[in-house]
């Protein structure tokens, strides 16, 4: 390995004429860490990957690979691999070929480019399939071409751009966990792009929330999930996503739907706020929070409850065998640590 | 009893059934060759007959100056061809003029559309004035050369290249010179074909394999030569096999501008074969010319077409 695979962004501006893709982000990625950069489409997510890769030029900051100043250094001098969502193979070469494209690039010796596509081609389970073309794989065998490529020329720098997007479900949850691995044996600073969270959640060390051009959150998925930044995040990271729900504070309470509920968060009197509760932090209790089912989701192991609480739609998750039948009322809680307050003028958490 | 009448009836009733789907295929097939039949009979009329007639006429003696020379001579044409080293000067032109003028094509060509895929604006328009020169007829096209861009101090070349300091050239009457101008019009032409066909096939290869190539750290060049080159393999091979073809039987522009000449310098064997038999009447040997020409162009698109197919 070339390098330590640190990265670090400053202030990364990125105008398409007038709309600003990206507006400023800063971030930094500690040598071999799985980082995702997880956001709706058009977020700035891919615009960051591909500023990173040297693919496309930020309109103003600066970004650092290894405390060297990369911003105007050509893609090709950065030493970073990449898998594409569309996999860009070079459909005119065999697997084998593909893989030994970028070490051939790097005039390496016949025989030792030989083993080394046969190491990264063993790694990722398509040793037998080295003479084919591309044409000829299928999406998933395909998606294991691109990441021995990636992985052939140990670069410092691992970037995925969406690579399990265009996998079918079963194939895509068998390759998040083959990928987790292959990323630790490799001990390679990875940067991974997806709108999944789920698959943000399950892979990255750590993760940056995009939302329209900005980074809103930056930290490990558990941190993330138990304190979110934002009604937007809030509202993004989670199956099903969290609650959310107009409310009145009164001193250390929320009033919602005429129900007290405790909180432990405090600020300051009397005002309206947005309340978010996750599906899976509602229980069900005697004297709490009057609510009608309306529809079961029965997932196997968990069900999904669509509750009407006075005009206000909540989604609770239950999980023990204890579940109530559709139009039956129910009676709900959450305990005061579970409750998160969001300002509903700035979005932010309170 | 029953168990027959049933075995019997069920034979009747499927009978009938292909029966039918015969007669329904049948009168298709009938109606398909009334479909083609016009077309057929005129493409036979138009071009099968004439050539069959060009071959019958090249085993005759005819001869309109002397016709009471003629007759029947069989193979004696061929034999003159094979020791006529007119034929193989004409031969060799002919080479030499398909193979500078189609290299040229597909180089001017490819570079052109490389340029253009760059430019981030009036693409459209560039192909709008490429497309010009394709359009008119070759025989415009060298008039055009002739009196306008290659006459002796009037013509936009030739004033270029006094100005340039190389002094006024006869640019027709020098036998290199003229070589390389009938070469240049025929380039000057036709590149635009070789253009548009690289270009639609430029345009539609993927970026990403770029991008994926950059970052595998492939220079320019060698993004040109492994990736580029390769993936537009096929579309050049087919420009070369249509821009041989047609160069093999170009006439009208070197008909225009020089005739053939100065002497034979810009003959080749398709201006022979029409000098021979429409200037000095010879109509037999000429088309025994014209068949060695017939011959000489399936062998070359035999191996061009044999070469797309291999690897």
């Amino acid at each position: 390995m070339s390098g330590q695979g640190q990265v670090s962004f400053r202030n990364i501006v990125k105008m398409h004429g007038e709309f600003a893709a990206l507006k400023g982000v800063n971030f930094d990625i500690k040598p071999g860490e799985f980082f995702a950069l997880l956001g709706p489409s058009g977020s700035g997510k891919s615009t960051t990957l591909r500023i990173l890769a040297g693919l496309d030029a930020p309109t103003a900051g600066r970004v650092l690979i290894d405390d060297k100043d990369v911003t105007s250094t050509d893609a090709r001098d950065r030493d970073i691999a990449m898998v594409f969502q569309s996999y860009a193979l070079y459909p005119h070469m065999t697997v084998a070929e593909n893989i030994a494209f970028p070490l051939e690039m790097a005039r390496l010796p016949k025989a030792q480019i030989a083993s080394a596509v046969q190491e990264a081609a063993r790694k990722v389970k398509i040793d037998h399939l080295l003479d084919r073309k591309p044409g000829q794989l299928s999406g998933g065998q395909q998606q294991r071409c691109a990441l021995a490529r990636a992985i052939v020329r140990k670069a410092r720098l691992f970037l995925l751009d969406e690579p399990l997007s265009n996998l079918d479900a079963k194939l895509r949850l068998e390759t998040r966990a083959e990928l987790k691995k292959l990323q630790r044996s490799l001990g390679v600073t990875a940067v991974y792009v997806t709108h999944d969270q789920e698959e943000a959640m399950t892979l990255a060390d750590r993760m940056a929330v995009f939302m329209s051009g900005e980074i809103q959150q930056i930290g490990t998925p558990a941190e993330v999930f138990a304190r979110p930044n934002s009604i937007d995040i809030a509202g993004f990271i989670g199956n099903p996503p969290m609650n959310l729900v107009p409310a009145r504070y009164v001193d250390g309470d929320v009033i919602i739907a005429g129900h007290r509920l405790k909180t432990t968060t405090t600020t300051a009197g009397k005002r309206d706020v947005v309340v978010g509760l996750r599906p899976g932090a509602l229980r069900m209790t005697e004297g709490g929070l009057g609510a009608r089912v309306d529809l079961i989701e029965d997932l196997g192991d968990t069900a999904v409850l669509d509750l009407d609480c006075a005009g206000t739609m909540i989604r609770m998750r239950v999980s023990d065998g204890n579940i109530p039948s559709e139009g039956e009322t129910i009676s709900i809680t959450a305990r005061p640590r579970d409750i998160h307050l969001f300002d509903p003028t700035t979005r932010m958490r309170l | 009893m029953a168990t027959t009448a049933a075995t019997s009836a069920g034979i009747a009733s499927e009978a009938p059934r292909s029966d039918f789907g015969r007669v329904l295929a049948q009168r298709e097939r009938r109606f398909a060759a009334a479909l083609l039949a016009p077309a057929f009979l005129a493409l036979l009329a138009t071009t099968t007959f004439p050539l069959l007639f060009l071959v019958y006429t090249s085993a005759f003696r005819l001869d309109l100056a002397m016709p009471f020379t003629n007759g029947f001579v069989g193979f004696e044409n061929y034999q003159v061809l094979l020791s006529d080293e007119r034929f193989w000067t004409s031969l060799l032109v002919s080479l030499v003029y398909t193979g500078s003028t189609v290299a040229l094509q597909v180089i001017i060509g490819l570079a052109l559309a490389l340029l253009v895929m760059d430019m981030k604006r009036g693409q459209g328009w560039f192909r709008v004035i490429a497309i010009l020169p394709v359009v008119l007829s070759p025989a415009v096209v060298g008039m055009i050369w002739r009196t306008f861009m290659l006459a002796p101090e009037f013509g936009i070349v030739d004033f270029l290249a006094i100005n340039a300091g190389l002094g006024s050239k006869n640019w027709l009457g020098d036998p290199t010179l003229a070589m390389v101008s009938v070469i240049a019009i025929h380039t000057w032409q036709w590149t635009p074909f070789a253009f548009m066909v690289l270009l639609a096939s430029l345009a539609s290869l993927p970026e990403d394999i770029y991008e994926a190539a950059r970052l595998d750290r492939a220079s320019a060049w060698q993004r040109f030569r492994r990736i580029t080159l390769p993936l537009l393999r096929p579309a050049i091979v087919m420009v070369i096999i249509m821009r041989t073809m047609v160069a093999l039987t170009a006439f009208a522009a070197i008909f225009t501008v020089t005739g053939g000449g100065p002497g034979t310098a810009t003959e080749i064997l398709n201006l022979y074969a029409y000098r021979k038999s429409f200037t000095e009447l010879s109509i037999g040997y000429g088309a025994a010319l014209a068949v060695a020409l017939l011959i000489v162009t399936i062998i070359i698109s035999g191996i061009l077409f044999a070469l797309r197919r291999a690897k």
